[in-house]
This record gives structure tokens, sequence and C-alpha cells, in this order.
């Protein structure tokens, strides 16, 4: 008798759909409707293959048994963690995470200097009436090229009135990535240190800035009692409500590529979509795939912390392409991971990658 | 084969900017977090690695605060069959200090073992100078940046010392003896939470330090501490493209790459 | 008597250009200074010292610690005991050094890079070179040193008159540790973690056709060959030479960086390299923030312009 697992690989009936959608299959080596089937055998799985995931949800969204495939990866790897067998450079996110709670091992005394920078003051959630927090998340916290975002967000949303703090280096990594990287142990501890610190202070509002945040405090962190929205849905709100207002126009042609963990997984594809077609001049596109289709970066599932040794036309390439043969100007997007898969290929094509921050702030 | 480790917990400065207090009194490690010391990760790995081959045993041994007991537990979620503390009231700068506090403990306790690795220095004061001290006080034969050890022998140990330039030297080593293990001799496992919650299971023995720094002398003091000269940014080279060619010329002159 | 004695570092016949440092630190401290070498044939100026001490082994048995016991007796018999015993800061340096400390129960002081004469301490790195510790020994005797390349050769001073010449004979040989052999890194694969001088290219140098011109700079200079990301991605180079977090961490001497904007993950596996050069033609690139020196131009004209240089 097989052991029944908590993921329903048993009810698998082999159709398909997850690789259909999975952007991975057919140019790397990982098929993910294979990998169910070994699993429902108990049959031995290349310890490489699981690692190609981007995690970017698709098969789980559209298998129709309920599998959850992209739930069937993160045990496998969860296995592979255990034995310590992963690839390097994700042994070592792990390891800078657990001991400065980033992948990047950065100061975790410096995860607030992005707002020691800012011309405005961004009060400490504690000392704030509504108890509203700006969650940063790691890679904006210290990449130089994210960085931008959470300051131009902080000064979207003070300018539209709301109030709102941070926790400064307090904060720690959310473990939306952790979790799919398969260190269970490790999410779990960054989870109670952030629920602990969010208690502490009272924290009643989540606004992240990074839909892989997001994700976690809405999905993962259990019943916080605590309301966890996108900044973009803040903004879109501000905008239709009149409390901000767009004063100069964009004369661009715009493409807006959906985050795989704003869009399909969170059901977030109006707000960024609303706050760009407020903006005059600004000519909106779209992506052959979009929405719930929305072809993923890769950037996700630790894909931002290593390179998978299959060398291939990477989907941030196959977007920028498209993005160009349809004659747009700027690829906006809302997700940091989304900017920096893009912006590679982006450069050498000479066409620009912008957070949809980064648009706004030239427009208000 | 019965393997002694020493391991140190380090705090994590390599992203910061340190800072002094009271006059350069001290170093204001506060607010850092800590971690295993590196080249003490790949000793742990190199031993269990060992004890995986032969049999015997490897026991973690941690000189420090009660913190350190965070070490000795990852040491044995790797493989360590023991871990054992001993738990020093201040820190111990001078490496005679560290080194006779662990002989008066090994003979005390009268720990046997076929060989002791410790990593070639500890990140914090790199002062790679505890093995070989502990080593000359027990009389056995030493080496430091063993990059490689091709063979364990009950009597000898066959190991690779780096030397620079991308040398190395092999030599014969009696056992019992000490070894100062380099980074990079292995790839160090990595150890999940989990592990180390298991690894919390076994119990840790706990030393009082105290008992064993009897007539540690303190052989050398620290004056004070200081900031390093200042660099301040890059410095940018203008002009002609040639001239500039030939100040780079002049810096990698200077710095021993290019004749 | 007072002396130094200084332990030369020697290696398949050539005296390593580091003992300078240990000789200049010598004048710094005032002392007579005895340098202590095996016997051979070592291209050494012998004005630099007042007293070479050959001593009557091969340099393998000679750079070996637990022999090392025996020789210092040996020139303790016939010269006394040493004020300091110096050793530069290297593989066998640290590793005699600390040895003798323990063996001899000597206070030591290891990877000093500077010496204050009014106060009488030594600088010894803390923290990666974050913080520096003013050290020096607490009492009496003969203490034991080992000195950071290139801190004092400087100071070194030529005498007017040639060492005197001692020998030290009748040493014990140990049983307990044997040189086998040299064993040269095996080079089927360049491996850029241990490479000394890495010029690495990335984004900027366009397209693949450069890489040539690049390999041939690199040949020039000695150095080895090594590129960022994206030059790995379009496989211009192999993946073996990609520096970053998603290839390897290098820390060489000298990273010469060229058409590198300086990525985050670019940064994370070089900005511990000793010496960082930076050629961008943005003046804005990010990479410029972690070098030591910079220059503003372009990757390729650069490049051309040294080649002539070089070969000029």
């Amino acid at each position: 008798m097989l052991e029944q697992m908590s993921t329903r690989v048993l009810a698998c009936m082999q159709c398909g759909k997850c690789t259909g959608s999975c952007p991975e299959s057919g140019k790397t080596p990982f098929n993910i409707r294979m990998l169910v089937r070994k699993k429902q055998f108990a049959a031995a799985i290349a310890e490489e293959l699981p690692w190609y995931c981007t995690s970017c949800g698709a098969c789980t969204l559209r298998c129709p048994r309920d599998v959850k495939p992209s739930e069937v990866i993160i045990e496998l790897r969860s296995a592979l963690v255990e034995d310590g067998l992963m690839p390097l450079a994700l042994q070592k996110a792990l390891e800078n995470t657990a001991v400065q709670k980033n992948p990047w091992g950065k100061s975790r005394g410096k995860r607030g200097v992005w707002a020691d920078k800012l011309d405005i003051e961004i009060p400490h959630v504690s000392d704030t009436e509504s108890k509203r927090l700006l969650f940063t998340c790691c890679i904006q916290a210290y990449d130089p090229r994210c960085m931008v975002i959470p300051s131009n967000v902080a000064r979207i949303l003070n300018k539209g009135g709301l109030e709102f703090g941070i926790l400064g280096e307090e904060e720690g990594c959310c473990g939306n990535e952790i979790r799919r990287i398969g260190e269970a142990g490790l999410n779990e501890e960054l989870q109670e240190e952030n629920k602990a610190i969010m208690e502490e202070y009272g924290v009643k509002e989540i606004i992240a800035l990074s839909p892989h945040c997001m994700n976690a405090f809405k999905k993962e962190y259990g019943d916080l009692g605590i309301k966890v929205t996108h900044y973009t849905e803040i903004v879109a709100d501000m905008i239709r409500e009149g409390t901000l207002t767009v004063q100069a126009p964009f004369e661009k042609k715009v493409i807006y590529h959906d985050p795989c963990f704003l869009g399909k997984q969170n059901g977030i594809f109006e707000a960024p979509r609303e706050i760009l077609r407020a903006i005059d001049g600004l000519t909106l596109m779209e992506f052959a795939r979009s929405r719930e289709t929305s072809l993923c970066c890769e950037g996700g599932g630790g894909r931002m912390f290593f390179e998978v040794e299959t060398t291939y036309e990477r989907n941030a390439e196959v977007r920028v392409n498209e993005a160009v043969e349809k004659g747009a100007e700027v690829i906006a997007t809302a997700c940091p991971f989304c900017v920096m898969t893009l912006e590679d290929p982006a450069t050498e094509k000479g066409i620009t990658v912008k957070e949809l921050s980064e648009i706004l702030v030239e427009v208000i | 084969m019965n393997i002694l480790v020493f391991t140190k917990r380090v705090p994590a400065t390599q992203e910061e900017e340190l800072r002094l207090l009271g006059d350069g009194n001290s170093v204001d490690l506060s607010k850092l977090p800590f971690k295993v010391n590196d080249w003490d990760n790949y000793s742990v790995e190199e031993a269990v690695r060992i004890v995986e081959k032969t049999g015997g045993a490897v026991t973690a041994i941690s000189i420090g605060d009660a913190e350190s007991d965070e070490v000795l537990r990852r040491a044995i979620a790797m493989g360590a069959k023991d871990g054992f503390l001993v738990d020093a009231g201040k820190v111990l700068h001078d490496p005679n200090a560290r080194a006779t506090v662990a002989l008066n403990f090994l003979k005390k306790e009268g720990i046997a073992f076929d060989a002791i690795f410790t990593g070639v220095q500890s990140e914090d004061d790199q002062f790679a100078s505890v093995g070989g001290i502990l080593a000359g006080k027990l009389g056995l034969p030493y080496s430091t940046m063993v990059i490689g050890i091709d063979a364990f022998e009950p009597d000898h140990i066959i190991a690779r010392r780096e030397l620079e330039g991308g040398l190395q030297e092999r030599i014969k080593v009696k056992v019992p003896c000490v070894l100062s293990i380099q980074s990079g001799i292995n790839e160090p496992r990595y150890v999940s939470i989990m592990g180390v919650r298991k690894a919390s299971k076994v119990e840790r023995k706990v030393f009082k330090a105290a008992v064993y720094e009897e007539g540690v002398p303190s052989r050398i003091e620290v004056v004070k501490w200081v900031y390093p000269e200042k660099k301040g940014g890059a410095v940018m080279l203008a002009g002609e493209l040639e001239s500039v060619c030939k100040d780079l010329l002049g810096i990698l002159k200077e710095k021993g790459v290019y004749q | 008597m007072s002396y130094a004695l200084i332990v030369a570092e020697v290696r398949r016949g050539v005296f390593e250009e580091r003992n300078l440092d240990a000789i200049g630190l010598c004048s710094l401290l005032d002392k007579e200074s005895c340098l202590l070498i095996p016997e051979g044939a070592y291209d050494i100026n012998d004005k630099l010292v007042n007293v070479v001490a050959k001593v009557d082994a091969e340099e393998m048995v000679f750079l070996n610690p637990l022999n090392m016991v025996s020789i210092l007796d040996k020139v303790i018999e016939k010269r006394g005991k040493p004020d300091v015993i110096i050793f530069t800061h290297s593989s066998s340096g640290t590793e005699c050094a600390s040895y003798m400390a323990g063996r001899f129960d000597l206070p030591v002081i290891t990877d000093v890079s500077g010496f204050d004469k009014e106060g009488g301490f030594f600088m010894k790195s803390y923290y990666s070179d974050k913080i520096f510790g003013q050290f020096r020994q607490a009492g009496d005797g003969t203490y034991v040193i080992t000195v950071r390349s290139g801190s004092f050769k400087e100071f070194v001073v030529e005498k007017s008159v040639s060492a005197a010449v001692e020998t030290i004979s009748g040493i014990t040989i140990s049983e307990e540790r044997n040189f086998i052999e040299y064993v040269e890194e095996e080079t089927t694969e360049v491996d850029i973690t241990k490479a000394d001088f890495l010029l690495s290219v990335g984004r900027g140098i366009g397209n693949k056709d450069e890489i040539e011109d690049f390999m041939e700079l690199a040949d020039m200079l000695k150095a080895v060959l090594s590129g960022s990301r994206p030059v790995i991605d379009k496989m211009w180079l192999p993946k073996a030479r990609q520096v970053g977090t998603s290839g390897k961490t290098v820390k060489p001497k000298v990273y010469l960086a060229m058409g590198i904007s300086g990525a985050f993950q670019h940064i994370a596996g070089m900005k511990d390299s000793d010496c960082i050069i930076a050629v961008n033609k943005d003046p804005e690139a990010p990479i410029f923030q972690y070098a030591h020196f910079g220059v503003i131009a372009d990757a390729m004209k650069l490049r051309d312009k040294m080649k002539v240089v070089l070969k000029g």
C-alpha cells in the first residue's frame, strides 16, 4: 500500500494539463506530469529536476483533480533539502536567510536604509495611528535597482494622504520563497518571528510591495486578523476616489506583464491596469498571454537565487521580444522579481522595464 | 577514528560597518547576528565524512558563551555524536589563552581522540593560531591549511596542505595529530532547521571554563581598537586613454599580479 | 645578545618576496637581524640583514613546524634567545609561528600589518580588516609575529656591509610529519576561484566576437578571463567562468571588470576581491560604488589601447 500523501498525487489521472501550462516544459528537462506520475509510484526522481519549477502556480490552477502539482514540487524539494541535496546557490540563500533574514545575506541592520534616504519621514509602524504596515520585501530593501520601489510607493501613498509605517530592521523575510525552496522549518521560523513582531506592535493592516510577500501573508500565515493588500489595490482606490490625482501625461506605449503571484495566484488583474488607464497619454497594451495565462518570468520558486544548468531561451526574453514586436516602449509590471528578470534582456533590446510605481511617480 | 572538532560561534560581520565603543575600548557587536565560523563548518563536515568511512565518532567542542550551543546543535545535525560546551565567562582574545583552556579541558576530562580538527582561522579574530598552539602544547604533529585528506589510516594520515599560488604539499602525519582545515576542502552539507531541531534532542554537556582557566596567562593585550585608514570610494583614472592604460598597468604591478 | 630572528620562507629554491616584509619590520623594531634560512643557492641581497644563519637542512625539512622546534633549539643554543621571532603570514609561516608559540610557550600576534613605535604596539586585522586591534605582548621575553605581505617592505634598509654567515647544524628531523611531494593543482578546467588576477567581462562588450580579443588581452596580462551572467547565458564563455551568486564567488588580488555594470548578483560574487578595477562607459554604473579604481571608458577602446601599450 502506498502511503497517502498530503498532496493528492493519487488523484492524478495524468491528463497533462499541468505540463501543458508549465512555463518550463518543452525547453527544459522538467516535466511536471511525469514527476507526479513518479511520485504516484514512489519512483526515483532525478534530484536536479524539482529545481526547475518557478512556483508560478499555473499547474495547480488548471488541474481538474486538485492534485496541486506545485505543492508536489515543494514536497519533493523538502525531502531534498532535508538531505542537503540542492543547488549550492540555493543552499547559500537558505543559510543567508537563517542568519540575516534575507536570501542575499545582506546586513539585517541595513534593511531600513532605503527609508533613511527618503525626502519624507516614515514612522515606525508602532508610532502610527492606523497600525498600517508597509512591508518592504528583501529584494526591495537591498537591491539598488529595486530599492527605488519602496521609496516610490512611500511617496505615492504619502501624497494620497495615507498613514503608514514600517518595521525597518525588525522586518524579516516573509518566507514565501523559502517555503517554495522546500525549507519548511526555516519558513516556520520566519513566520513566527514576523507574526510576533506584528503582534507586538499591534499591526492591523499590511500593504505588501511584492506580490510574493502578499501571497505569504494572505494565504500562508494562518489567520492573522490583519488585512493584507498589494499596494496597487490601494493606489487604484486612491485614484478612483480622487485622493490621488494624476497630473502629468505619460506619452508612451506601455505593455503590462502580470506577475504570477499578483495575477493568476491572487486574482489581482484589474488594479494595476486601472492605474495605467488613469494616466493621460499612456497607451495600454496587452501581451498575447496575459492575465490568467500570463507567461511566468521565471523569477519565482527560488529561481531568483540560482541558475538552472540548462541554457535555453528564457521566458523573459520571449516576453521582451513580444513587447518589441508589438511596438511597446515600456514593459510595466508590479513585482520586483519580474523587474529583475525582464530587465536583463530588455536593456539589450533597447526597451525599458518599469515597475508601476516608477511610472506613477513621474505623473503625480 | 575519533575526531574532536573545535567549532566557534562568530558574529556575521561581512556586510556590516562596525562601530567602536568608548574610545576604542570595544567593538559593538550588540546588533549583529551570529553564525558558525566558516572554517569550522568545513572542519565538522570533513570529520563527519571521515568517520562515516572509518567508523568512530565526531565530538564537537565549542569554547564560548552559552549561545555557542547553537553551533554544537548544528554540528550534531551534520553528524557529530556529541557536543561539549566549554562555557567561558569572557571573550578570550589571546589564542594562547584559548589553546590553554582547550588543553586543560582535554586533559582534565580525559578526552581521548585520534585527531583534533580546527578551522584554519576564525572569521572574527583571524589569528590562525589556536590549532598550532594546542598541537605544540600537546606535543603532537600539526599541519594547517589542510585542503585534502587522501588517506586516514590507524597510525597516519596522508594530507594535502595548501601553499601559495596554486601549489600544494602532500604530507604524511602520524596519528594522533592536530589538523587545521582550510575552507574549500569539501562542500559542507546543508543543515535544515528541522535537522537542527532534531539534533537538539541530543544532550550537550556543559563545562564551566573557569575550571580550566587556572594558570591561563594573558600573553598579549589589546591597547585599543581602531578603524582602518579610510579608503574612500573609487579613485577615478582620467585623461588620455594611453595614460590611463599606463596607470592601470602601474596598479597591476603594484598589486603584484603583473610582472 | 639582543636580536630578531627572521624565519625565511623559501619554496622550490625561491626566496619569497614577502620575506622582505619581515626584514622591513625588523628595521622598524631597530633590532639586529638574523635571517634563518636553509642551506641552498637562494638569491638574497645579503646587505639587508646583519646575520644569515644557514640551517643544514633541505627546504622541505626546514619548513616543517616539527623540525623547526629542533632548529630553534639549536639557534638558541648558539645565539641565545631572540627578542622576537618573525614569520611571514603565509601557509607555512602561520603553521610554524603558532606551533613555536605552543612548544616554547611564547606569546604570538599574527597577521601584523603595522607597528607603532611610540606606543610599542602592533596593528592586527580583525573582522576582515574592518577593525584593527593594537596588540602588544604582556610582560617580557621572546614573542612571535607573523607579518602580512606588503606591509613593511618599504622599510627595508640596505646596510653598508654584507651579513655575517653562521651555520646551524645537528638538527633532529621529526618522523611524525614528513614531506611527500609537491602537487600542482589540476588545471584541466580553469578554476576562476583560484586565480589571483581576473579579467571579467559583461554585457557591455556587446557581442561574442569581442571575446577573442579580451581573451588575448587576458593572456597578455596573465589574467584569467571570467564573465558576468549575461555573458555566460549567451554562451560567450563557459559556465565555469561565471562570477556571481549563480556562478562562482571569487576573491582575487585584482578583479578587473570591463563592461560590467554591477548587478547585485554579480557584486555579491566579487566584492571581497582585494582590488577591484572597473571600466565602464556609464559613470552611473553601480560597480563604481564597489571599485577601488574606476575608468569611465568604452571597454573595447580601452582593451585595444591596452594591447597597444603592452606591445609597445
